[in-house]
Order: C-alpha cells, then sequence, then structure tokens
C-alpha cells in the first residue's frame, strides 16, 4: 500500500514509464484560429431596386467539393427592414446569427420603453436599420480580422436605412466595407455582378428600377450561378426587403426554366446522369 | 403578530418561535402599497396590466414604462418598490440570456420562474441582505413551432431517427406570480398590489380555467380589472399600462409587446363605460360582454 | 503533511507522471504534436486606387478617385478615400485626411483621427491645430508599428498662418509637410507629372544661359483653378494607364471658408 494518496490510481513510472504528454496542448503553444473555413456556403447576390432590395443565397453547404448540407438557409432577418445574407463558414454564420439575436433582444427591451409616446416614436425608428446593422458588423467583422482570429465570412446587409431609403453593404472577414446598387459575394462577383450592374449600373438607375426587374435580374442571377458554380445548387432563398412590404422571405425556390441545350453531347448534365 | 418587538423581526434569515420570517412579511408589505398589477392567461396568449398612479403632473405621460421585457417571448410586471423591480428584471434578462448562451434557445417561462424563485427565495437567507419588495408577475409564450436552435440551419431529418412526431402538442401562454419569499405558483390569473382582493374576485369571475377567453377580450377585461380596483383610490389620477404575449398566429406573433395604443384606449374607454354602468345598478353583477 | 496533497514529487521511491503538460516546450519537429504553424490568414488586403494632395497660399486640395478594387473585381464605383476630420464645428479649422490601401484599415484610421480631434476640443475647449492634429496621426501609426495600418495617408488644411497645409505619411507614421504628394496604385504615375508641373523640376527659364549657368525655374503658389486642373489631368491620366484607378473623382478643396466637395466622372473601364 502505498502511503501517499496523491499517488493512488496513478501508474508507476518505473513500471510504465514517464507519462507522455505529448499528445495535449501546449499550453505556451500557439493559439487555435481559424485558419481556413470548413463547411462554406458560396456567393451571395442581392441589388436594389427603387423601393427595396432583393437579395438571394442557394440553400447549399459545402464540405470542400462535397455537397453535404442541401437545406442550409443563408438568408438570415433581422429585423422587419434588414436581411443579412451568408457566403463563407458556415459556423461563423451561426455565431455570428445569435450574436445578432442577442443583440436584437437587449435592442427589444427597451423598444417601446425608451419611446416615450408611442404616438410621437413611431415603433419602427427605434429599432436598428440595415446601415446600423452594417456597421455594427463591420466593426465586429475589423475586431476579429485584428486580432487575428477571423470570421470567415463574406456577408452582404440589405435592408433600408435611416430614411427608409433602399441599402446594400458588403462586409467581410477582413473589415473591408463597401456599397454599390448591386453586390455579389464570391464566384457572383463574377457572373452575377456583370448581370445586375446592366440593370442598376449607378444609383440613378436605382429610381427606375421596379422590384419585378430587381428580383428578375436576381432570379436569373441564381440560374447563372447554378450552371457555372461547381459549389452551387438549384434550390435558393430570396428575400425582398422593401418599405410597404417589409421583410418577404422565401427559402425554398426551385430554379424554373433551366436550359442545358449546351450541354447537349455532353452526358452526365442535368437529368441525364450517363 | 405574537412575536413583533420580541427582536425575531430584526433581522433577515431568522426564523420566529412560531415560525415565521417577519422580514419577507415586511416585505409583503411593501408590496401591499403599491399600484395593482395583473396577468390574465387567455387561450391564445397572455395580457400583463399595470396601474400606474400619476404621483407628479410634471411626469410626462406614457413615459417611464414599467412593463419590461425579458425576452422576445416573456414580460415582467411587478408591484412593490420599483428599484427592486428593476432588479428583478435585470436578473430575468441575464437568465433569459444565459439560458440562451447554453441552450440554443428560448427559456420556457416555468425555467425562468424557477429560476427567478430561486434567486429570490436566495434574498431571505443572509442577514446581509434584505427580500426583495416586490411581487413580479411573469407572462411568456413558449412557441407551439417546432423551435430551431438559436442559429440552427438546415431542418434536421424528415422522418426516422430525430425526425418530426406528428401531432405533438407544445408551447402556449403561461403566467407565473413570484412573491417576496420566493415563492411562485402557475396561474391563470394573477393580481398584486394595492387593489389585489378586488382584483382577484373580478379574475375569478372571468372562469379563465376553462380556457376559453380570447386575448382581445382579456386585453378589455384587464383593463376593467385595473379600473375596478383602482375604485377605492378614486381621488388620485391614474395610467394604464398594457402588454400582451400572443401565439404565432396572433397579434403579436409570439414576442411580447406593449398592447397598441389604439386597441388599448378602446378598453380603457369601455372599462370606464362599464364602470359606469355598475354605478347605476348598485350590484355590479353585469359584466361588460363584447 | 500538508506538502504531500500539494502535488510535491515523492523524494524517494518510485517516481509518479503528476505533470500533465511538459514542462518545457517542446521544439517544433514530426515528433512534436504542437510545433510552430503558420497562420492561414492574411490579414491584409490591397483596395487599389490612388489619391493626390496640392496645398496653395490660402487653400489645401485633396483628391482621390472612387474605385474600390479586389484583384481585377472592382467592389464597386463608389467608395470615398477622403474623409473630413473634426466635424464641422463653427470655429473648427477645416481639416480632411486622405487614405488609400487597405481601405478596411483607412475607414479605421480615420474614424480614430476624428474621434481624437472631436475629443481634443470637449477637453481643452479648442480646436486642434493643423499641425498637432498631424503629428498625433504619426503617432496613430507609429502605435501599431508592428501590425501597421496599411494606408499611404495624407493630411490637408491650413496651417495658423492660413497657408495651405499638407502632410504625407508611410504607413507606420514617418511624415512630411510637402507641396503637393501622391498616393496609392497610381502614385508612380502621378508623382513625376507634379514634380514637374507643381515644383518645376527638370522646367528652366528659358534663354537664362547654357549648361551650369541654366536657370531652373522658380516654382511658385499655384492658383486655385491651376491646381484644381492639375488634379483633373493627373487623374484623367493616371485612368489611362492604371487599372485600379477610375469611376470617379472625389476633390476636397479645403479653404478658410471650409471643404468644399467636388465629384467628378471618370472613365468606368
Amino acid at each position: 500500500m502505498n502511503h501517499f494518496p496523491q499517488a493512488w490510481g496513478r501508474p508507476r513510472d518505473d513500471v510504465y514509464g514517464a507519462y507522455d504528454a505529448s499528445y495535449l496542448h501546449d499550453q505556451n503553444g500557439p493559439k487555435a484560429h481559424t485558419q481556413s473555413p470548413i463547411v462554406t456556403g458560396t456567393s451571395v447576390v442581392a441589388m436594389k431596386f427603387k423601393d427595396g432590395v432583393v437579395i438571394a443565397t442557394d440553400n447549399l453547404a459545402s464540405y470542400g467539393a462535397l455537397a453535404r448540407f442541401t437545406n442550409v438557409k443563408r438568408l438570415r432577418q433581422f429585423n422587419t427592414r434588414a436581411v443579412l445574407g451568408f457566403g463563407g463558414d458556415v459556423s461563423d454564420m451561426q455565431y455570428l446569427d445569435r450574436l445578432l439575436s442577442s443583440l436584437s433582444i437587449r435592442e427589444n427591451y427597451s423598444a417601446y420603453a425608451s419611446s416615450a409616446d408611442s404616438a410621437d416614436a413611431t415603433e419602427a425608428s427605434a429599432e436598428l436599420n440595415a446601415k446600423n446593422l452594417h456597421t455594427y458588423l463591420s466593426k465586429v467583422m475589423y475586431k476579429r480580422r485584428s486580432d487575428f482570429n477571423p470570421l470567415w465570412n463574406a456577408i452582404l446587409v440589405a435592408g433600408l436605412d435611416g430614411d427608409g431609403k433602399p441599402f446594400l453593404a458588403s462586409a467581410d472577414l477582413l473589415g473591408s466595407t463597401f456599397s454599390a446598387p448591386s453586390l455579389a459575394t464570391g464566384f457572383g462577383a463574377h457572373l452575377a455582378q456583370p448581370m445586375m450592374r446592366r440593370v442598376v449600373p449607378n444609383e440613378a438607375a436605382v429610381a427606375n428600377t421596379t422590384r419585378e426587374m430587381a428580383e428578375k435580374a436576381v432570379r436569373d442571377a441564381m440560374k447563372v450561378l447554378f450552371y457555372r458554380d461547381a459549389r452551387s445548387m438549384d434550390r435558393y432563398s430570396i428575400a425582398i426587403v422593401s418599405k410597404e412590404g417589409g421583410v418577404e422571405m422565401m427559402e425554398d425556390e426551385q430554379l424554373e426554366g433551366q436550359s442545358w441545350a449546351f450541354a447537349d453531347r455532353i452526358r452526365g448534365y442535368g437529368t441525364q446522369v450517363n | 403578530m405574537t412575536s413583533i418587538g420580541t427582536g425575531y423581526d430584526l433581522s433577515n434569515s431568522v426564523f420566529s418561535p412560531d415560525g415565521r420570517n417577519f422580514q419577507v412579511e415586511y416585505a409583503v408589505k411593501a408590496v401591499e402599497n403599491g399600484g395593482t398589477a395583473i396577468g390574465i392567461r387567455c387561450k391564445d396568449g397572455v395580457v400583463l396590466a399595470l396601474e400606474k398612479l400619476v404621483t407628479s403632473k410634471l411626469l410626462k405621460p406614457g413615459a417611464n414604462k414599467r412593463i419590461a421585457t425579458v425576452d422576445r417571448h416573456m414580460g415582467v410586471v411587478s408591484a412593490g418598490l420599483l428599484p427592486d423591480g428593476r432588479h428583478f428584471v435585470s436578473r430575468a434578462r441575464d437568465e433569459a440570456a444565459q439560458w440562451r448562451r447554453f441552450y440554443k434557445g428560448p427559456i420556457p417561462t416555468s425555467a425562468l420562474a424557477n429560476r427567478m424563485g430561486s434567486y429570490v427565495q436566495a434574498y431571505t437567507l443572509y442577514s446581509s441582505v434584505r427580500p426583495f419588495g416586490v411581487t413580479a408577475i411573469v407572462a411568456g409564450w413558449d412557441s407551439e413551432a417546432e423551435l430551431p436552435v438559436d442559429g440552427q440551419v438546415g431542418a434536421g431529418p424528415a422522418v426516422g431517427a430525430g425526425g418530426k412526431k406528428e401531432g405533438g402538442k407544445q408551447g402556449g401562454p403561461f403566467l407565473y406570480m413570484i412573491e417576496p419569499s420566493g415563492l411562485y405558483w402557475g396561474y391563470y390569473g394573477a393580481a398584486t398590489g394595492k387593489g389585489r382582493q378586488a382584483a382577484k374576485t373580478e379574475l375569478e369571475k372571468l372562469d379563465l380555467g376553462s380556457g376559453e377567453l380570447t386575448l382581445e377580450q382579456g386585453v378589455k377585461e384587464a383593463a376593467r380589472i385595473i379600473y375596478v380596483a383602482h375604485e377605492d383610490s378614486k381621488d388620485k389620477d391614474l395610467e394604464v399600462e398594457m402588454t400582451w404575449v400572443s401565439a404565432l398566429d396572433g397579434p403579436t406573433k409570439g414576442r411580447h409587446e406593449e398592447v397598441p395604443k389604439e386597441l388599448r384606449e378602446e378598453a380603457e374607454r369601455l372599462a370606464k363605460k362599464a364602470l359606469e354602468g355598475d354605478d347605476d345598478e348598485e350590484e355590479g353583477a353585469e359584466r361588460m360582454q363584447e | 503533511m500538508g506538502s504531500i496533497f500539494q502535488g510535491a514529487p515523492i523524494p524517494e521511491g518510485p517516481g509518479y507522471s503528476f505533470r500533465e503538460t511538459p514542462a518545457v516546450r517542446q521544439a517544433p519537429g514530426p515528433s512534436s504534436a504542437a510545433g510552430e504553424r503558420q497562420h492561414g490568414f492574411y490579414p491584409y488586403t490591397d483596395n487599389g486606387g490612388s489619391t493626390l494632395g496640392i496645398s496653395g497660399a490660402d487653400f489645401a486640395i485633396l483628391a482621390g478617385d472612387t474605385r474600390s478594387t479586389s484583384g481585377y473585381n472592382i467592389n464597386t464605383r463608389y467608395a470615398p478615400k477622403l474623409y473630413k476630420i473634426g466635424g464641422d464645428a463653427p470655429d473648427t479649422p477645416p481639416i480632411a485626411l486622405s487614405v488609400v490601401g487597405f481601405a478596411a484599415d483607412g475607414a479605421a484610421l480615420a474614424e480614430r483621427l476624428d474621434t481624437i480631434v472631436k475629443m481634443y476640443r470637449y477637453q481643452h475647449g479648442k480646436p486642434m491645430g493643423v499641425a498637432a492634429c498631424a503629428q498625433r496621426l504619426s503617432h496613430l501609426l507609429y502605435m501599431k508599428r508592428f501590425f501597421p495600418f496599411y494606408v499611404a495617408a495624407i493630411l490637408a488644411g491650413l496651417d495658423e498662418s492660413g497657408r495651405g497645409a499638407l502632410y504625407s505619411y508611410d504607413p507606420v507614421g514617418s511624415y512630411e509637410r510637402e507641396q503637393c504628394r501622391a498616393g496609392g496604385a497610381a502614385a508612380s504615375l502621378i508623382m513625376p507629372f507634379l514634380d514637374n508641373q507643381v515644383n518645376f523640376k527638370n522646367q528652366n527659364v528659358p534663354g537664362s544661359g547654357q549648361g551650369h549657368a541654366l536657370e531652373p525655374r522658380k516654382p511658385y503658389d499655384l492658383p486655385r483653378g491651376t491646381v484644381e486642373e492639375l488634379v483633373q489631368d493627373a487623374f484623367t491620366s493616371a485612368v489611362e494607364r492604371h487599372i485600379e484607378v477610375g469611376d470617379g473623382l472625389q476633390m476636397m478643396i479645403i479653404t478658410r471658408d471650409g471643404i468644399e466637395e467636388v465629384y467628378r466622372d471618370l472613365k468606368k473601364d
């Protein structure tokens, strides 16, 4: 019997050798940060029209080249006047989603308590608009990149600004931000942007772009992306934010009117498997 | 109170020989002076209503809201010491947020009541603290929908392991009242504050147990009850604050919100009318019917 | 007895492994699990674009194109690189900052400087002079010497005597007051042009002599109209030869009356 209680149950070094701690993380070693995204979403596309914004993503989350999750909603509604579209790492997207929902809960603690009289301060003007949300989000992203611990996403914020005018802006893992009449992340920057820029080349063109025109351009862009982006799929989500309609979210859209004529002689495309 | 003056009421957490904790009982006294607060659990939601006595003409009407939102789907109203009520709300918000961080979903109303009950009770145990001078009413709607985990993506399997159970019933309206002792019960209708006796009498008449009262009716009854309970201190000016939380397909979509101004004013108008009617008929047997 | 329970090794007898982590950090190598690793994340990008500043007798001009790029992509055709600094309270001397390089750092830097200049006013009850502001900006940049703001900054304002003041910076805070400076992607295209047209480099007074007797043309304060034309010409030329420059030209003209903002289109190709 060993008389030292702290030795009980421990293997003797002379029998088993010293404990091999090499598998354990070195306490003084480098802190683990995201080095690369794991499960990823592809492009986000969005464009403004005269009284709102259309935004879309497909419903796929890829694991490298594997189409891993086929029913993942990458558009998130923040409130009645802001929608986010996430590209990049899905777990970071989930983190941001939780962060933003806790923010929205905290905002709503005082949503009506701060407006002294609900008659003279409208409910809507008290809550965060898309512009506020984008500012907050871009600071989170920039802080994390400055800590060398990035949130591996490219995000589009679509909605209305403080004046109720259409707002569309981007934020990414580096904390870079920019705004334009149409925006697209990832592959969409190459394929969807030219299509959308044809409709809204500048802010002036936004004023005479209808909701139908914008929605068609975005849906067409989603189709082209499905044709040419290998990490995309034909089920997608689209949201329309406008002053009148608030947020209309459609999360299970099917790409209509596909044409695989160009692949006439190529086997393995579309419904033709071999 | 046989033990008054014998020293057993001087320190918190000390029992008197006949098994009472006087400090807690004094806290209840503090509550009994507060403006009346009630909650009504209806078929499709919960209403909270509060009688606010206008203590000064210098206060802006409609400002200084006292019914608080604790989480998206939950609200708290309290009667008694106002600062104690705010601390209660602050703690409740922390609990709700912590629950979300831990379980990635909204806290059930029962769980919040339980945690807050424990918290309040802890303030009866130590001589270094005093009990809460509030009785709080917690109203919540636990979602009837199959809730996604916060931040969840995808819908999960449609069938098989982890698949959906058909026809499972969950969620609904909940109402709890937490007293200074830490005691809490779930209620169909709850009332506290100065006019609680009158309010309880009125609540009992509503037959809430049968679950027939709709939320809209509940709002009107709540306003009326606040006015009835106010009768005794009629000389003072009154303001009614009301919030509600409904089902996902109801007016608030499962969220705790202020009752819209138009509806509240309509309810107050009817309440005043009903009271005048009562005066005419001496015995208030006739209840307002919408 | 107490020491037994503190996990001290027992002096004699068989040894036991109490330590769960190695005492000495292991050298990186194939056998060790925890070795040095390279970061897979590069925290910078170049958003292209170009800026330019010229100072005059009683004004200073800052200009920048509004294109923002990622590689060959155009992020947007309107992303201003020019920031007003210190708010616009009545007696505040006008100060403007241009930043080009990594736009996120640029925006962060401008916001910090803006806050500092505003706070200075609250704390001292007087506005910050442009010279103080210029030095503070240098400190801001140098504070992050080992994780720099990846930007070329130009600060413009009016000095205490009302002359145009222009300060240019490298990413780590080295700075100098100058007559003119170009920054960013097309700096190497614009700067020689400015040397020649603002400081009259390689220009001589005609007929002043032969060889060493040839007199260099003396620079003088250019009038505002001339400077605006120079800026316009510099950018239209840069747009022709640099793919990251284009879309729009934003100018801030700083005079004692405040900051005048001008926007003109540039080629969008």
